[in-house]
Parts: structure tokens; sequence; C-alpha cells
């Protein structure tokens, strides 16, 4: 976790920030992003070097485990075994597989019967629906609690929130989603069911954009977004609570005071937007592992993400999907930690100035 | 490893900032409660009483997420019970796990045993309209035999087909290469499409998910409605000749883990579950007001295989198992220090039955087993005794020393880390080993870790499932000398490197026994051959364990209990065709009692949000 200072308004009016308009500014600029996107490319290459040996060198045997239960005669495992490409050396599958994702194809899914980027096309709305959901309300939830909890240190709301942040966050993923997938679904005590089990939409009705079927999607959202959030909540929580607790010790407060502002104003406008750098990264970072969907509740719930669909891949295994799938996922990353080094240097001129 | 899951009945084999920011946000949080709260109380009545009124919805769990609808290529249980129902077979198999008539309502079998005449039932015809005919079954047939494509899924069935034609429209001949005692029963499993509709899909058959709906096909259902990766929905064919299903509309609906399942059919989400459950699963289920849970005979075992010497079919040895498994004193020996029963106590909840004959219980035709002077039941001490008799003596740590080696008598025992019932199995095992002085130590492995592995010959015992449809000739064939590797690695497709001629002969005669009689006495031989050798110890046949909602749904399964109260295997072709609503429906009060409950709470919540905010707002001053 990010752990950079954040700004008070004296050590901003300390710095010695250098004119950033002009030529030398957007050559800083080129340099600095020439730097970030090849560090990003080179990672990428190396990510999808290193995925493809892990991939292959697990121990598998994806057309006994396509075929496990069936008769198979040895023509039909030799025609299974040619159509997977699995009679080909490793370096043959490297090479289809490097000049595939140079041509933008992510290889084809033997278990599904469907190109990768189909499946991926799919699978990638229902993830960016729960992960987005549950993103802004871990985000919202978290960032008020961090921020009332960090300004009161040892207040009843901080003890509160931060106990149960932590307790929380050490819940396995799994084991909260299955005690309230039962408890929301089946009811407890006096209280019915309230929550399908599992899935997206009621089988059976009509999908479109009628209310009834947004509706529908939004009851068959809350189980999982819900378990989501109460995980994820606590590190926004706990970096934002931190934060605030470094710059309430800093003198600009006491000249805000002394200017007569309110203790409100001076919370809102003076320490949350220096307390929020380390919470923007955390932010980028998230978003750019949302869209490899939360595997464990996506799991539980029978959500139909790209997370299920990697756990899918792999029970096989699905080599190319795998493949593709990992190439999508490490793009996200990366992207998203370029974005989130380019904002915070327009966040913070300490990175502009280095 | 040739393991397979649990089969599933009907599967043809085994298987913001500031104040006004923080004012907005509880509410927005408050109103965000309340919505899916409502939509959660008026969504969660819904399904329940749709299923429960006659003539509408029976919804019951997928064995596996779907993938393909294409007989063809399709190996998932998920798709395969969808595609029972849509597309027909030339034979059925029948509550007693026998071929009957289906497509073909009459054949007979040449004097020499090699040409059978088929009678195709007339007038029937497809869902659009068209024909059903002969022709269309002998398209159907030459395809998979002659198309590598087609031949993906089911072309191990149809290997001894020489020739299929088809003179007239209601007639179809088959010749096969050698007598085929088992062609009724292969025949129950291949699904005949219609030519008109498949021919175009001939050149690109690998990569056709036949997902569009409504599909073209012939059977108690028609596929109309699917979603990717969650349901499939089947429309009732009114005019299927074997009679209508009572209910209107099938929905499958897949659940990604088990108790999500069970969740769903506590709640009236689902109303039937077939064979998934865990014995816990189970057993929480039997108190469930509305539902009631069947066992079921197993169709299915859990074993530990022994390597008796990894080798090709040319005789080559490799590997690095044991030595001391070779000696067939020594298998006996650990399959008589193993407790079956306890562990079907212990692991099963007692519901399993222990392991005898090589062929599970689900099949009476086919069942054996041994002779009471010839069984090799727990007893430490007679295990003990052939141990030391085979020169194997105690060593001064209680572990035997191998006379030929002079090292400790330890082997290794591979575990599925992904089996509970693996888990819970192998400190018995360990423990009971300990007993007769040979040390154990457990490799929990992946499943596919563990498959890997079983080639090599790198193993001394592995964990080890499989299931079987009504015939038995592919398990049964595991076990022959034939399907040891070639020299070059290829060819594996042995379960245990077990090779004996004496089997591989009965082998080759049950296959051309027509006769059930004559053809189950030689197959019961077969597992004479296996018993005795003690390579695969059969530890337990676990129950298939299954639930519905008879409150919702009646003459689900068929068949009556025996006397341990476990039901006949049951078949979900069957199953759907004779489901039925249950005339009166006893949900619809439960929505408007959940109602009742839920609407209080939202706006209780909705008012106490309320004043949280406006306390805060006033005291906000005092605060600061």
């Amino acid at each position: 976790m990010s752990t950079s200072a954040p700004l008070s308004a004296k050590s901003l009016s300390a710095l010695e920030v250098p004119p950033s308009g002009g030529a030398s500014g957007a050559r800083d600029f080129a340099r600095y992003l020439g730097t970030k996107v090849t560090a990003a490319l080179v990672s990428f290459v190396a990510l999808l070097v290193v995925g493809f040996i892990i991939f292959s060198l697990m121990p598998s045997n994806p057309v006994e485990s396509l075929t496990r239960g069936r008769p198979t005669s040895p023509k039909q495992i030799a025609f299974l075994t040619k159509e997977l490409g699995l009679n080909q050396p490793i370096w043959e599958r490297f090479g289809h597989y490097v000049a595939n994702t140079l041509q933008g194809h992510l290889g084809y899914s033997f278990q599904f019967d469907t190109p990768v980027a189909t499946l991926i096309a799919q699978r990638l709305w229902p993830t960016i629906l729960l992960m987005g959901a549950s993103t802004i309300v871990s985000v919202l939830l978290g960032m008020w609690l961090g921020i009332h909890s960090g300004w009161r240190p040892g207040s009843l709301l901080d003890r509160l929130s931060t106990g149960s942040a932590i307790t929380l966050w050490s819940v396995p993923t799994f084991w909260l989603g299955i005690i309230l997938l039962v408890l929301g679904s089946t009811g407890f005590g006096p209280v019915p069911p309230l929550f399908p089990a599992g899935g997206m939409a009621t089988a059976g009705t009509a999908g479109g954009f009628g209310i009834a079927h947004i509706l529908d999607v939004a009851r068959h959202l809350v189980l999982p977004c819900l378990t989501l959030v109460l995980v994820v909540f606590a590190q926004y929580q706990m970096i934002m609570r931190s934060s605030m607790i470094d710059e309430t010790g800093n003198s600009y407060l006491l000249t805000a005071r002394a200017k007569g502002l309110r203790d409100a104003e001076v919370r809102q406008h003076h320490v949350v937007p220096n307390a929020l750098l380390p919470s923007v990264t955390l932010i980028f970072l998230q978003v750019g592992t949302m869209i490899s969907g939360a595997i464990t509740v996506e799991t539980v719930y029978s959500w139909p993400g790209l997370g299920y669909l990697t756990y899918q891949a792999l029970q096989i295994p699905d080599l190319q999907l795998l493949d593709g799938t990992f190439i999508i996922f490490s793009a996200s990353v990366i992207v998203f930690n370029v974005l989130a080094d380019l904002l915070y240097r327009a966040l913070d001129p300490r990175v502009r100035r280095a | 490893m040739k393991i397979t899951r649990l089969a599933r009945r009907g599967r043809p084999c085994a298987h913001r900032p500031a104040s006004a920011w923080r004012a907005k946000a509880l509410l927005a949080a408050v109103a965000g409660i309340t919505l899916a709260s409502a939509t959660a109380a008026v969504g969660a009545a819904a399904p329940a009483a749709a299923s429960s009124s006659p003539g509408s919805t029976l919804t019951v769990e997928a064995g596996t997420a779907f993938s393909t609808f294409n007989p063809f290529t399709a190996y998932n249980s998920g798709d395969l019970e969808v595609i029972n129902e849509i597309y027909p077979n030339l034979t059925t198999t029948s509550k007693q796990g026998a071929p009957e008539p289906y497509l073909a309502t009459k054949w007979s079998l040449s004097p020499n045993k090699l040409t059978w005449t088929f009678a195709i039932k007339s007038g029937l015809k497809w869902s659009d309209g068209k024909p059903l005919t002969a022709a269309d079954a002998a398209w159907t047939l030459n395809l998979i035999i002659h198309n590598a494509a087609a031949g993906a899924a089911n072309g191990a069935l149809v290997a001894s087909l020489a020739t299929v034609t088809a003179p007239n429209p209601t007639t179809l001949v088959i010749t096969t290469k050698s007598p085929a005692a088992n062609l009724l029963y292969n025949l129950a499993i291949i699904p005949i499409v219609p030519e008109h509709i498949w021919a175009a899909q001939v050149p690109h058959l690998g990569n056709f998910t036949n997902h569009s709906t409504p599909a073209v096909g012939y059977g108690p259902f028609i596929l109309t409605g699917f979603v990717p990766n969650q349901s499939a929905t089947l429309t009732a064919n009114t005019s299927f000749f074997m009679g209508a299903p009572k209910f209107h509309t099938v929905i499958v609906q897949y659940y990604s883990n088990g108790d999500a399942a069970v969740a769903a059919l506590r709640s009236g989400q689902l109303d039937d579950i077939d064979d998934t459950l865990t014995a816990t699963q189970f057993n929480a289920l039997k108190s469930a007001k509305g539902i009631t849970v069947t066992p079921q005979v197993s169709a299915a075992w859990t074993a530990i295989e022994l390597n008796p010497g990894a080798r090709t079919r040319t005789g080559r040895h490799f590997g690095n198992g044991n030595p001391a498994l070779q000696n067939i004193k020594v298998r006996q020996a650990i399959e008589m220090a193993i407790n079956k029963q306890e562990l079907v106590s212990k692991n099963w909840d007692g519901l399993a039955v222990s392991g005898q004959g090589y062929l599970p219980p689900a099949y009476p035709q086919w069942q054996w087993t041994p002779p009471s002077s010839e069984q090799l039941t727990y007893d430490p001490a007679k295990a003990n005794q052939l141990l030391n008799a085979a020169g194997y003596k105690m060593g001064p740590n209680g572990i035997r020393i191998d006379p030929k080696t002079h090292k400790p008598l330890t082997l290794r025992l591979g575990i599925h880390s992904d089996e509970s019932t693996d888990a819970a199995m192998a400190p018995y095992i360990v423990e009971w080993l300990k007993a007769i002085g040979i040390g154990v130590t457990v490799d929990s492995m992946s499943y596919n870790q563990l498959n890997a592995d079983l080639p090599k010959g790198d193993w001394d015992m592995l964990s080890d499932t499989w299931s079987t449809g009504p015939d038995p000739t592919y398990l049964l064939s595991i076990q022959t000398c034939g399907v040891l590797p070639l020299n070059n690695g290829n060819g594996f497709n042995t379960d245990s490197f077990f090779c004996n001629p004496s089997y591989d002969k009965l082998y080759a005669q049950q296959a051309t026994e027509f006769n059930t009689a004559q053809r189950a006495a030689t197959i019961g031989k077969m597992q004479q051959v296996l018993y005795s050798n003690a390579v695969d110890v059969v530890l337990y046949y676990p129950d298939f364990l299954s639930a519905v909602r008879t409150s919702a749904v009646k003459n689900y399964f068929f068949g009556k209990p025996n006397a341990q109260g476990f039901y006949p295997q049951q078949n979900l072709f069957i199953n759907w065709l004779d489901a039925a609503p249950v005339a009166s429906g006893n949900t619809s009060s439960s929505s408007g009692t959940t109602l009742a409950i839920v609407i209080p709470i939202v706006i209780v919540v909705l008012l106490a949000g309320a004043a949280i905010v406006v306390w805060r707002r006033r005291t906000a001053g005092e605060r600061e």
C-alpha cells in the first residue's frame, strides 16, 4: 500500500516547484510519460511470457478432463489432442500465442467451443456491474468512515468502525459469502428469504432494459455486492483514517482555525484534500484489478463474470482461455497503474519536481 | 487416474464531500437498502408461486455449467441433460436400467448376430414440422462414424458399427464388425439430429455451440431459451408420443456451489437437486418442510488403486512404484487392513455401501459379490499373517522391512486435494496400514496433478472414483491389457496398469453374449478376477443423494426404496416427463407474509435514517 506523505498547505508552500508550463514542462511530461509507458510495455511482455510458461507447466491433461466419465476411443483422444493443439511442441504453441496476441486474437476456448474474446465480452458486463457497484460503495463508505474516525481518533465512531473494518477485512471472503447467502436467501428467525441464492437474473424472465429486469438484476446484485463491500471497505477506511491523523498534526490547521473557519470546513476543505492522495492511488489500483473480478464471490453467488470464467478455465485447464484472460487482466492492471502514475503527477507537485 | 465425478442420472455414461454530501450519502444508503429490500421482498416470492401452480414451471439444478448443446461435441452433464430432452435416441433406458424402444419400436438380429434391423416409429415430425425418419438416424450415425469432429463425444460408441442404411423411412439397418451385445445400450446414448438442419453445420461442427433458440429437435421438450452460464429453458412438447410432460416449462438452472443450490431449494427458488448433495446437506434437508430427500443406490465407487507395476503393452516396466505392490499377498493384506464399514459410517453417515465387486449396485443385473470363502474382509490379524508369510518382517519402529530392498515398507497415498471425502479418508487408511506395519505418506494433489502422475507410473496408491451407466463395457475395458500404454507412451487408457489374460478373454466373450443372464455370469467372473488380484480396492459405493420440493412437485422419483431405504437409480428423462405440479399452491400465502414482515422493516429503516440525518445536522454546531 502506498505510504507516500500527504501534502499540507504549509509543505506545499515550502516546496520549490519549478515552473510547469512551457517547453521545459512539456519535455518533462513527455519524458515522464515515455518512461512509464516503456516500463508498462516491458512489464506486459514479461507477464505474457511468465503467464504462458506457468500455464504450460501446470500439470494437466485437458483431453482427459474434458472427456472424463465418457467412453473414449484412442481415435477420439488423438482427434481432441490435435484439435486442442496439444500435439505441438511448447515452442510452437508459444509462437502461435505471441502471433495471436500481436494480431489481437485471444485464442479459442475448447471448453466452451467459443472464441476467448467472445467469452470475455459476455462476462465483462456482469463483472463490471458487480465490481463497479461494490467499489463505489466501498470507496464511499470507507472514505466517509476514514475521514470521521481519523478526525476524532478514539471516538466511539472510530472504535466501532475501525474494529469492525479490521474484523471484516480478516474474514475469508468465501466464508462470509456463504453465510450471507444462507441468511439472505433462506431467511432466519422471523426474517423471510429476501434475496436469490445465485445468478444474475431470474431464470425464464425476459432480459432487456425494462424496469422489471433492472430491479431483478438489482435484487441479485445485493448479496454479492454486500459481501465484497464488507470485506473491501476496510482498506479505504484505514488508509483514509491514517492520512487524516497524519494531517491533523500540521500547523496549517491552526492557521485555518485562526481565520475563523468552522471545524467542518477545516476538515473538508483543508485536511481531506491533502489526505486524499494515498486513497487515489489505492482506488486506481483497485479499478485496475476490477475486471479480473472476484473469483470467490462470483463462484459463491454463481455470478457469471470474468472471475468465475477464470475459475472454470483453471479446472480443466483450458489453456487458451487462461492465456486470453491473463492478457486482459494484466493489460488492465498495467494501464490503470500508468493512469494512476499520471494522475499522481498531476495531483502531487513533488512528483513533477522529482 | 481415470476419475470421474459422480455421474448424474440421465447421463449417458459414467457420468461525495461536505455536510450536504453527508446527508445525501446517508439518504442514498438508506434508499439503496430500501430499494434492494423492496425488490427482494417482491422478487423472493415470485419463483415459488410460479412453480407451485399446475402446469407451470419445474426448476431443476444443472449438473454443470453449460458449454454446448451440440450433441456431437458435448461432454458436460449440464449440456447432456438438456440434449437428452430435445433430441431423440433410437432406444432409451427403462426404469430397470435396460434398453427399451424409443424411435425404434422393435428390432431383430440376424442369425450371425451382425445385422440389426430396426422399425422406426412412423408419423413423427421434428419441431419445425419436417418428417422425422430413419434417414435422419442413418445420417447421424454415419456422420459420427466417418467424421472425426462428429465423433468427438460419441465416437467410441459407434466403433463396432460397419454400415448404417435406411432402406425406407421406417426401417434402419445396422451391421456390426463383430457381434456387439451392448449395441442397444449405446444407441440409448447417441442423440439423433435432423439432417435438414445439421447438414449445413458439418463443415464447422467442432465450433458450433447450437445455442440459438428455439432449437429444432424432437423429444419431450423443446429448447426455447438459453442464458449463457446461467439457465436453459425447455418448453413441453405437448405432442410427444410417449405422453406430454406434466410441467409446461422446465428451467435448468446452474449454481456454481452446492450450498447455494441447497439455499435455493429451501427458499423455493429451486424444485429439485439431483445426485449432488453431500451427506451433510442431505441430513440437514431431512427436517426441511416441504422437501423430501431421496438416497439412491450408487452407480459409482470410490477405491484405492494399488500399483501392480507400471508397464507397456509389450511388458516394458517403468515408473517408480514400490515393487512390494507387485506381490499379490501384499495387496490382499492392504485390502484386509481397511475397515470399509467404518469409512461408510464415519465419512458418509451411513449413506453408502461398503465395497466388494467392481461394478456398483445401481444396475442389479451386473452386480457380483464375492463368495464368503474368498472375501477379503477387514481382518488385521490375517493381514499381518499374509505379510509375515510373504517375508515382510516387522522392523524396530513398527514398520515392516522389505525382504528384497531391506528398506522400511512405506507407501505413498495420492489423494485429491479438491475432494473433502479424500481428506477425511486418508487418516484412517494411514492408521489402518500402520497397524499392519506399513508406513504411509499422504500426497494431497489436485485432480490435474494426480492424473498427470498416473501415466508416469510414479505412484503406489491413489484415490480413484468411477461411475458407470447401465452398460458396463467401458468400465470393464479400462482393466484390459489392450489399454496399457504403447512403448512411446501413446494409447494410455488403463486405470491401474492391471493386465490379466484370463480377464481379457472374458472381456472379449461378454461382448458377444446377447443373453443378459449369460453375459452377467461372464462379467461376474471378470469381477472375481479383479477382486482376487486386489488392484482396485473398492472402499464404498456412495449413494446418490437428491432432494425434491414435494410441496410443489409430485411423481418426480420412481420406484420404491429397498430394505436399506435406497431408491433405484433414477433417470432424468423419466423424472422430468413424469413429474407433475402439486395441485394446490401452498406458497402464495408466504409471499403475503414476506411482504407483511419486510415492509415495516423498510419503513423503520427509512425513518431511522432520516432521524439520524436530522439529528446530525441540528447538532453539527455543538460538535464543532
